[in-house]
């Protein structure tokens, strides 16, 4: 997938001796192959990688939400048990979360930053490889509890002497995506740490753990990258809305992981080694664990939709033909939602008795955060309003997520008024809300997104009737499905409960909503395989097939290396727009000359020091399940990681110096730069 | 940990170096960190204002275990690495390695013994009957206090391994100022942040009903 099988080579690195570390080490100095994936620090691959990850967890995700729809076709159904269940819809609605939307807008956050503030990378090329790697082992040890279900399901664990001492067996987790106090915590005295669920909840813990600290280290770094290496000219005011809405999105996890990583090491502490922080027979308070999920799970949802609303921002102008109306407001109203989104936590508990005040007050706030997310649809509207409309899969995809977010917001609205919430807690009511806010609002923008620049990514045109009818499937699949819900649950269907009996009124919608969830499959697995193929064998097009207007379009498609051959020099909002049809031309600044451009070395150290969560993510579990010795397997990894971060320092960032073409986009013949 | 994509390259939009821009951040991730800690152990104060039941069965005030001297002691010591580890950041802007070395070398020194310090207390405390599992009190007081210490040991080993790395020759010049900085801002933040636990953990025990200016201990526990 190197860019020079689609285009004259245009630059060669240095001849140059292997670099080699403080301790003799050779560094990894390939451009093809698994070791370049391994060990590449270029944003581009790290953003397809978080891309590739996040569909194969998408499917992942999809194929559990799909085992539950079918639970729950018929009413008494025992399609899958009350457990399976449970395990079902908690790793349902953490991979979607964890695992699909937050590593598919990474993906965008790393391809398309860099390119839209004219960088040639991110500020700490390592660190953003430590970022992917860590969220893939996070990933694979929370996905690894479903081998040990299956693996003790099938009994090769009954000869192990400590399987014995487990009480309770469930290995995936089954206490929902947040988790709640006392269920996942524990009771009894003096340490005892008896405990309601198995491992899995282990599991859980140490797996959100180490997702965090890889979405953290991302954050920092593209909080720094947008705000120091930005081009000449690229003032904050010009930065394309979808860079905006990721410094907001950083921001937020920057400020709202603190909160669930001290929640998350409480319960861990509470389970592993006896402690009280949640255990109600020794005082704790398990509401604790509501408000210090959900001072970060609230952010969250705006982590999960802003990069969103960031795409369809950039999509609607180029298929409008128009620049974003009111950008100043829409920029603004970002980082109001994302002020406000840390004042609303408490909308989520509404029925746990804070008392008037507090009530009226975060119902107040939550009224109030819906005033800046519609402000950002009326200026959407404003912008396709005589505009001279093009309709490309992206663009339809965009519509179609201004339209069903916004029923999403409606019925969001409905849950600020304190007293109608506690009817609909709990109720199916609340996932049709959430699910035509984070599929209707974050699916459809993010498809939108991979739709509108797959070819400046790979170059290559997705094919359009079969992406019509995918995106057509997945709005009428997503309606379908969930549409009915809003009735379910104010007809009364609990949420999280494995099935219900016949004679509800509650039969026919049930049927209904799982003929939709499957409609919605195949859609969602039709896009996917749309792109894959897209990707490898699509039809080649042009570097600026939709006539774009940030300086990404400016760039040949597959984007080489180095990214911009020399660094622009920009003088307007929509700058490669004003460069093509306007007056004001993007500028360049000289390049090294014969020296060309410096890139960073590939490492190897990223891998090794994430490789050390691998080992944590493995000893936790085992530690809580009282396995001897799991103990050293944590400190080994500690030891793994602390190596990984030491060699790491020494080697430095390195580089190597890379020669481009003179002007912009203009390959030049293939020569070896003497150094 | 440490690392740019260019260190000659073309100065950064703002003129902050990106090391220090990304130490501020992870600092201010840092500050939510802590006081998400902070506020659950005041919470759970505010809850459960009478202490904890020792393994005998004896109801226990946490003034009776604090030793407030030992404690402004060990605070005395780490604010005044924090006053070493400024005078080794203004050695290495000028230059001075052997001052650098000098004062790193007492930073490290003070780290250790507040470190002392802190297994002493954590140790005694448990002798008298406060542990993680008997109380929310020991829960929220060990893994608060413990994860500050947590802090401090990591910045005393990242200023080890920067001694030593003083000796090859390459902490030198802007970078080597620059990295040193870095591990200064984070120093001086773990310093900041005893500060502000040495105050609500420690310090407002005393202003409490039991404390000094309070009617005192119930006789009974005295």
């Amino acid at each position: 997938m190197s860019h020079d099988s689609h285009h004259a080579p245009v630059a060669c690195k240095t001849e140059l001796a292997p670099e080699r570390s403080d301790l003799g080490l050779i560094r990894p100095d390939r451009s093809t192959g698994l070791i370049d994936w391994l060990t590449t620090v270029d944003h581009k691959k790290i953003g397809i990688l978080y891309g590739a990850f996040a569909m194969f967890y998408f499917l992942v995700g999809g194929v559990e939400a799909l085992a539950i729809r079918t639970q729950l076709a018929r009413p008494d159904n025992d399609f899958v048990t009350a457990r399976m269940y449970n395990q079902l819809f908690t790793m349902h609605g953490t991979t979607m979360i964890f695992l699909g939307v937050m590593p598919l807008s990474a993906a965008f956050f790393n391809f398309l930053v860099p390119l839209q503030i004219g960088a040639r990378d991110v500020a700490f090329p390592r660190l953003n490889a430590f970022s992917l790697w860590t969220f893939v082992f996070g990933a694979f040890v929370l996905n690894a509890s479903w081998f040990f279900e299956f693996a003790h399901l099938a009994g090769w664990f009954n000869s192990f002497e400590w399987h014995k001492a487990l009480v309770y067996t469930d290995f995936a987790p089954a206490n929902g995506w947040f988790s709640y106090a006392p269920l996942s915590g524990t009771f009894g005295q003096n340490g005892q740490a008896l405990r309601f669920t198995g491992v899995g909840t282990d599991f859980w813990i140490i797996g959100i753990q180490v997702l965090g600290i890889a979405s953290l280290a991302a954050s920092f770094n593209f909080i720094c990258t947008i705000i120091n290496m930005r081009a000449k000219g690229m003032t904050m005011m010009r930065l394309p809305v979808f860079t905006w809405m990721t410094l907001v999105t950083a921001i937020l996890i920057i400020l709202a992981f603190p909160a669930i990583t001290v929640a998350l090491i409480e319960l861990m502490f509470d389970r592993t080694f006896g402690a009280n922080f949640f255990n109600p027979s020794a005082g704790g308070q398990p509401v604790l664990w509501q408000h210090l999920f959900w001072i970060f799970g609230h952010p969250e949802v705006y982590i999960l939709v802003l990069p969103a609303m960031g795409i369809v921002s950039e999509v609607l102008p180029t298929f409008s033909g128009k620049s974003l109306f009111g950008y100043p407001i829409i920029v603004f109203s970002g980082a109001v939602i994302g002020f406000l989104g840390f004042a609303v936590w408490s909308h989520h508990m509404f029925t746990t008795g804070l008392g008037p005040v507090p009530t009226a007050a975060f119902s107040l706030l939550t009224m109030a955060i819906a005033v800046p997310t519609g402000v950002k649809i009326f200026n959407w509207l404003g912008t396709i309003w005589g505009g001279r409309v093009r309709f490309t899969p992206p663009m339809v995809l965009a519509l179609g997520f201004i339209w069903m977010f916004m029923c999403g917001g409606f019925s969001g609205v409905m849950h600020s008024a304190a007293p109608a919430d506690s009817q609909q807690q709990d109720s199916y009511f609340v996932i049709a809300h959430f699910h035509y806010v984070l599929l209707g609002g974050v699916l459809l923008g993010l498809m939108a997104g991979l739709y509108f620049w797959f070819p400046k990514i790979f170059g290559r045109m997705p094919n359009a009737p079969i992406a019509y009818i995918a995106s057509g499937l997945v709005i009428l699949g997503f309606n379908v499905a969930f549409g009915p819900m809003h009735y379910l649950g104010l007809a009364g269907q609990p949420r999280r409960t494995h099935t219900y009996h016949a004679g509800n009124g509650w039969e026919q919608w049930n049927y209904v909503a799982t003929i939709g969830a499957y409609i919605l499959g195949i859609g969602v697995a039709l896009a996917f395989v749309n792109l894959v193929w897209t990707a490898f064998r699509g039809k080649k097009c042009s570097n600026d097939p939709w006539d774009g207007r940030t300086l990404e379009w400016s760039l040949p498609s597959p984007v080489p290396e180095y990214n911009f051959a020399q660094a622009p020099i920009v003088a307007t909002r929509d700058a490669f727009f004003e460069d093509k049809h306007g007056s004001k031309r993007i500028g360049s600044e000289p390049d090294g000359g014969e020296a060309g451009v410096h890139m960073p070395s590939q490492s190897w150290m990223p891998l090794v020091a994430s490789a050390g969560f691998l080992f944590i993510g493995f000893g936790m579990p085992m530690m809580a399940m009282h396995v001897p010795h799991a103990g050293w397997l944590v400190i080994g990894g500690l030891g793994v990681l602390f190596l990984g971060i030491w060699l790491w320092a020494l080697e430095g960032p390195g580089g190597y110096m890379l020669k481009t073409p003179v002007k912009r986009g203009a390959p030049v013949p293939t020569e070896t730069v003497a150094h | 940990m440490s690392d740019t994509a260019a260190a000659h390259e073309a100065p950064t939009s703002t003129g902050i170096d990106h090391k220090k821009l990304i130490m501020w951040l992870f600092l201010a991730s840092d500050c939510m960190f802590f006081g998400t800690l902070i506020s659950t152990h005041l919470l759970y104060r505010k809850l459960f204002p009478a202490g904890f039941t020792d393994a005998e069965g004896h109801q226990r005030f946490i003034q009776q275990l604090f030793s407030i001297e030992l404690t402004s002691f060990s605070t005395f010591i780490l604010l005044m690495s924090s006053f070493l580890m400024a005078l080794a950041v203004s050695a290495m802007h000028k230059g001075q390695l052997k001052s650098f070395r000098r004062n790193v070398l007492g930073v490290i020194f003070f780290g250790l013994i507040f470190l002392g310090c802190q297994v002493y207390e954590f140790t005694h405390f448990y002798h008298q009957g406060l542990t993680i599992q008997n109380s929310v009190l020991g829960s929220t007081f060990y893994v608060l206090t413990g994860t500050h210490g947590t802090h401090v040991a990591i910045g005393v080993l990242w200023l080890i391994l920067m001694y030593f790395y003083s000796f090859t020759g390459k902490l030198r010049g802007h970078m080597g100022a620059l990295d040193v900085e870095v591990a200064g801002l984070y120093w001086h933040f773990v310093d900041i942040v005893w500060i502000i636990i040495f105050t609500a953990v420690y310090l407002v025990e005393y202003l409490g009903p039991y404390g000094i200016w309070g009617s005192g201990l119930p006789a009974a526990v005295k």
